[in-house]
């Protein structure tokens, strides 16, 4: 992709408009292995939201986020990146966020920690390129060498003479110009914006009100929906009496609606009004009447108590496989033989789901927070019938997503309200529509058999039983889930030589799905918390049981630095310290978690350390927040709340009842970053598994009592 | 009609006197920055200022603001450069954002009460507030950093 | 004995035909005067007792400096402090979630102008009291507020905040008992001479 990410055969350009400006860009024909690079004026016709980066005539820069901003910083990280190579000041660039395109942006999903790893080298490609195009265009104005001649601050400068052109005035020439075939990127060392801590673009805008989320868009006759869905996936729709929620003052219509999801039809009842308040009255005052038949109501014990019984009887489906650990666990007196459990978790974003969507005969057009605009684009355009460029799909900032927001149930649901009622609608889900409708990060059971012979790990067997995410496309059936070992450390392949992983189908109609960090989240505490009872086992310190099992150079690093900065060796006597390590998204993250008691007796954690190797990064103090806020996450999903089922409903309904870590329960958590040249890894994701199991860890090093059950209560340890 | 000064500004609002003031601010005055959450005074992301005193404006009726003084997140400063922004600024402390305005109103009758407050003060003045992206640790740092600048301007 | 439960009855019934008012008061206009009865009284208490530490009442009667919630008395969520007044702290005053009325729906935040804990300097705690303590806590001026027997019983039956608790708003348990009976053997119990029940009454 390096060598031949430009081709001069595929550039575009357009010349000869005065008052151009240069607009750079990707382009990924849907069959083509490799984007091309194009450039095309297009300032008659406004901003070409499809470009990556545009620069005026008045030497501004345009940017396009390609990707979502919900918090895990592209709109300043992408920014970052361009004004580095293209040389210009922060402050001369200005960002706006992509419509789905996949054409023109290739993946835009933000999911998967993909923001940085999966586009940094085309962005850094892209604006190198465009620099030299500059220089190029002032160096033929000069008549000099362009070798004499350097760019910096939105300027290119002769050496020399000292002359110096802003870009502005370089645009309309540079966009006649070739862009070169050979781009030398910068080395680290001579960075000076990348690798900086520098403040996010988009903090102004988020604390005085300005910007604007999905939940604040507004559209001139603009109507509100609130929808009551059937609170079990499958359920039916029997009836509905709409003769209440239509006296509601406000109140304009009430419909049924019915869509499809994952494989199964979602049915509901739509109240239009006026306003988001009269919509939700309406929807208090109507009376419905549910089909509950016909499927699986289920419990949460009942679910825990298959995955165990499955686990203890089934050797499930295969998926990774080294040695034979069954024999020597048959032959080994040194064993364990233990089972770890996770629970279902809502995303509970701060924003609630929410959508604006204005279907025309000939247009569809939606706005709303939205992970995924060019799989909605695509989602929207098939079962629309709509060809695809006229489904615009316009990103505004999301109030958080963890994945539910790359799930496509409640675009959808928008654009069919608006084809009903004919005209522009924003559909609000309620906090409690979004704690009990789900999709969830499904609770996985684990059973994991290990042996220990002479101090070494002679073998060690882990199976998963859960729901898995691919299985609402039952072709994708029969095959051991594709993430079994997403969050275990590759270098262990090559220290363990007996070790297997097997998954056991489990199926049940609950709606699961991705969640941060997704099955690395449950599997790091399986894993983990296993290795953690191999060194106990052993009777071995657990930091230097994985310095022994990963022998891999970065792996080495990052435990000396764990040590270092945690002051592991030093700990006191009622101090518990536990650990554990990770990786997911191509990045390693270690922590070390103290705990101790306080005067009442209860367990309190004093402190975090989290060590990230994410390889080549854009912003420290980022990665630091991704970090610090992925332990609150998983602090909350191992000690404070957990979705359950009674009767195939859930039980909880709002923040009162799926309780949240709040400003009093957070430890403070120290992040440190490993520096090194390795291709960039994920930020957002990474630093959320190893966090239960290494709170879990210092508890039993504190009060030798082993939690395998999550969430647990600080409180009751 | 119901009469009402949001930022300075009157409004007469025609609306049923039950509607949260949430909705008004947002669905009829269009100020944007105060958002929605919960609906049941959980999580704080819809703190105004209502005379001063930092209320959940989702279980706020509008008939108890009536005739009074309201102040959103668009007009806690001017120029968004009441000194909790500004410290929110300087130490990165919003992610996604969405709970921000929230967190600054209630902080800043935190600082308006107590000028120099310990961990402990902070504790119990912000749990009202749920951030999802987990910036707890940094609004902490920021607020410590607001009354480090206000006691170092009172001692110049 | 007889005699009591009658006029019981008739507080009774009085108050059924006031019930439909949010937090009416309890008519207690004519004290009781009864022969001194330790036993009685301290049967009477123990009546009242239990309405005190059910969860309506001693939810804001807490041990600790934060409120409590819901029937199992946990600790309210949020950190919710005291506060010098007892209407909280800084952001997180009483009244910003709790309006002048109960909330409609479930979970959401129960109401009264009023709402609040006692003040930190009369902190009036109930959680974790025996009834004898409760007793002796309720007639001490110094530990009740500064009210006379008579104000006690005013304060039983007609303070509005008192009477929420009989009104909690969706989906909250009530009182053992009505308030009118409440208010009812409140006044025995003083009329009575107001003993204390033994220190082994649970």
């Amino acid at each position: 992709m390096e060598t031949n990410a430009i081709s001069r055969r595929n550039f575009l350009r357009v010349s000869g408009l005065a008052g151009t400006a240069l607009c750079l860009g990707f382009y990924f024909p849907a069959n083509a292995k490799n984007e091309q690079l194009i450039s095309a004026t297009g300032a008659e016709h406004g901003f070409d939201f499809n470009a990556w980066m545009r620069i005026d005539t008045n030497g501004k820069v345009t940017l396009t986020d390609h990707r979502a901003e919900m918090g895990q910083g592209s709109f300043q990280s992408i920014p970052q990146i361009i004004a580095e190579e293209l040389e210009v000041d922060l402050k001369d660039i200005s960002v706006v966020f992509a419509q789905g395109n996949p054409d023109k942006f290739g993946s835009q999903i933000t999911g998967g920690s993909s923001t940085i790893r999966g586009s940094y080298k085309k962005l850094l490609k892209l604006s190198a390129t465009a620099r030299e195009m500059l220089i190029t265009a002032a160096a033929n104005k000069w008549n000099v060498p362009a070798a004499e001649c350097y760019a910096e601050s939105g300027h290119v400068i002769h050496r020399p003479s000292g002359k110096k052109l802003n870009y502005g005035d370089l645009v309309t020439d540079a966009s006649k110009l070739s862009p070169p075939a050979d781009i030398k990127l910068k080395e680290i060392s001579q960075y000076k914006l990348i690798r900086k801590p520098l403040q996010r673009l988009d903090t102004p805008m988020k604390t005085n009100g300005e910007a604007i989320f999905g939940l604040d868009k507004k559209l001139p006759g603009m109507l509100y929906a609130s929808v009551e869905r059937n609170p079990r996936l499958r359920g039916k729709l029997k009836s509905f009496d709409a003769s209440a929620a239509m006296k509601v003052p406000g109140v304009k219509n009430v419909f049924k609606i019915q869509m499809m999801v994952f494989n199964t039809t979602r049915d509901g009842v739509v109240v239009i009004a006026n306003s988001t308040w009269a919509a939700m009255q309406g929807r208090k005052a109507l009376k419905v009447d549910w089909d509950e038949s016909g499927f699986e109501h289920v419990n949460t014990a009942d679910i825990y108590k298959q995955h165990e019984e499955l686990l203890q009887k089934e050797e499930g489906l295969s998926f990774k496989k080294q040695g034979d650990p069954d024999d020597i666990l048959a032959k080994s007196a040194n064993k364990i033989d233990v089972i770890y459990q996770t629970p279902y978790q809502a995303h509970a974003a701060m924003e609630p789901l929410n959508c604006v969507a204005h279907y025309q005969n000939d247009k569809i057009e939606i706005w709303g927070p939205i992970q995924a605009p060019d799989w909605v684009q695509g989602d929207i355009s098939s079962k629309f019938k709509m060809p695809k460029e006229k489904v615009i799909v316009n990103m505004t900032f999301l109030g958080g997503g963890f994945g539910r927001k790359a799930f496509l149930d409640y675009t959808h649901e928008a654009v069919a309200i608006s084809k009903e009622i004919g005209g522009p609608v924003q559909v609000i889900w309620s906090r409690e529509d979004d704690v009990k409708q789900g999709p969830y990060r499904a609770g996985i059971s684990y059973r994991a058999q290990g042996a220990i012979e002479n101090g070494e790990i002679s073998a060690v067997k882990f199976k998963m039983a859960g729901q898995n995410i691919d299985h609402w496309n039952t072709d994708k059936r029969g095959t051991a889930n594709n993430s079994t070992t997403e969050g275990f450390l590759k270098p262990y392949y090559d220290s363990i030589k007996n070790i297997s992983f097997a998954d056991v189908p489990y199926e049940m109609p609950l709606p699961n799905m991705w969640w941060r960090s997704v099955y690395a989240s449950t599997n790091g505490f399986g894993y983990e918390s296993f290795i953690n009872e191999l060194a106990v086992l052993g009777g071995q310190d657990q930091l230097d049981f994985r310095r022994k099992y990963l022998r891999d150079e970065r792996c080495q690093r990052l435990i000396d630095r764990m040590e270092e900065v945690s002051g592991w060796k030093s700990r006191k006597k009622n101090e518990g310290f536990g650990v554990a390590i990770t990786e997911c998204f191509d990045s390693t993250v270690g922590q070390i978690v103290k705990v101790s008691r306080r005067e009442d007796g209860k367990v309190k954690i004093d402190k975090v350390w989290a060590v990230m190797d994410c390889g080549w990064y854009v912003n420290p103090d980022i990665i630091k927040a991704q970090v610090e806020g992925s332990v609150v996450m998983a602090l909350g999903a191992a000690t404070i709340h957990e979705i359950t089922f009674k009767d195939g409903l859930v039980e909880q309904n709002n923040f009162y009842d799926y309780l949240m870590p709040r400003m009093s329960d957070i430890p403070p958590v120290e992040v440190h970053i490993m520096e090194n040249t390795a291709d960039a890894g994920g930020v957002g994701e990474p630093g959320l598994p190893p966090f239960a199991p290494a709170l879990t860890d210092a508890i039993f090093d504190l009060t030798g009592k082993r939690i395998r059950k999550l969430p647990f209560k600080l409180s009751e340890v | 009609m119901i009469n009402i000064t949001v930022n300075g500004q009157r409004h007469d609002i025609d609306a049923d006197p039950n509607m949260p003031l949430l909705w008004v601010i947002r669905d009829i005055l269009g100020l944007t920055g105060t958002k929605f959450g919960c609906g049941a005074a959980q999580c704080g992301a819809c703190t105004v200022h209502l005379n001063g005193e930092a209320v959940r404006s989702c279980v706020t009726k509008l008939s108890r603001a009536a005739g009074q003084k309201i102040v959103t997140i668009e007009g806690l400063s001017l120029h968004n450069n009441h000194p909790l922004q500004l410290a929110w600024n300087e130490m990165n402390v919003p992610q996604c954002g969405y709970c921000q305005s929230g967190q600054l109103m209630s902080a800043a009758v935190l600082l308006r009460e107590n000028p120099n407050p310990t961990d402990q003060d902070i504790d119990d003045a912000m749990s009202g507030n749920i951030c999802r992206c987990g910036t707890y640790q940094r609004i902490r740092a920021a607020i410590h950093k607001v009354a480090a600048m206000q006691t170092e301007g009172a001692k110049l | 004995m007889k005699k009591l439960l009658i006029i019981s009855t008739i507080l009774i019934v009085g108050g059924t035909l006031l019930l439909s008012f949010r937090t009416e008061p309890v008519k207690v206009d004519n004290p009781l005067r009864l022969a001194k009865d330790s036993v009685g009284s301290a049967k009477a208490f123990m009546s009242v007792y239990k309405v005190l530490m059910s969860a309506r009442c001693m939810n804001c009667h807490p041990a600790g400096d934060v409120p409590l919630q819901g029937d199992d008395n946990h600790l309210h969520t949020m950190n919710v402090k005291r506060g010098a007044d007892g209407h909280g702290v800084y952001a997180v005053r009483c009244s910003n979630c709790h309006q002048a009325e109960n909330a409609t729906g479930l979970h959401m935040p129960p109401g009264n102008p009023k709402w609040g804990l006692p003040p930190a300097n009369m902190r009036m705690v109930f959680q974790g009291r025996t009834p004898r303590q409760l007793a002796l806590q309720l007639l001490d001026p110094k530990q009740n507020g500064g009210r006379t027997k008579q104000q006690l019983i005013d304060h039983m039956a007609k303070d509005d905040l008192v009477g929420w608790a009989w009104h909690p708003g969706d989906g909250r348990t009530l009182p053992p008992m009505s308030r009118t009976a409440f208010v009812a053997q409140v006044r025995l119990w003083i009329a009575k001479g107001a003993y204390a029940p033994s220190a082994k009454a649970k």
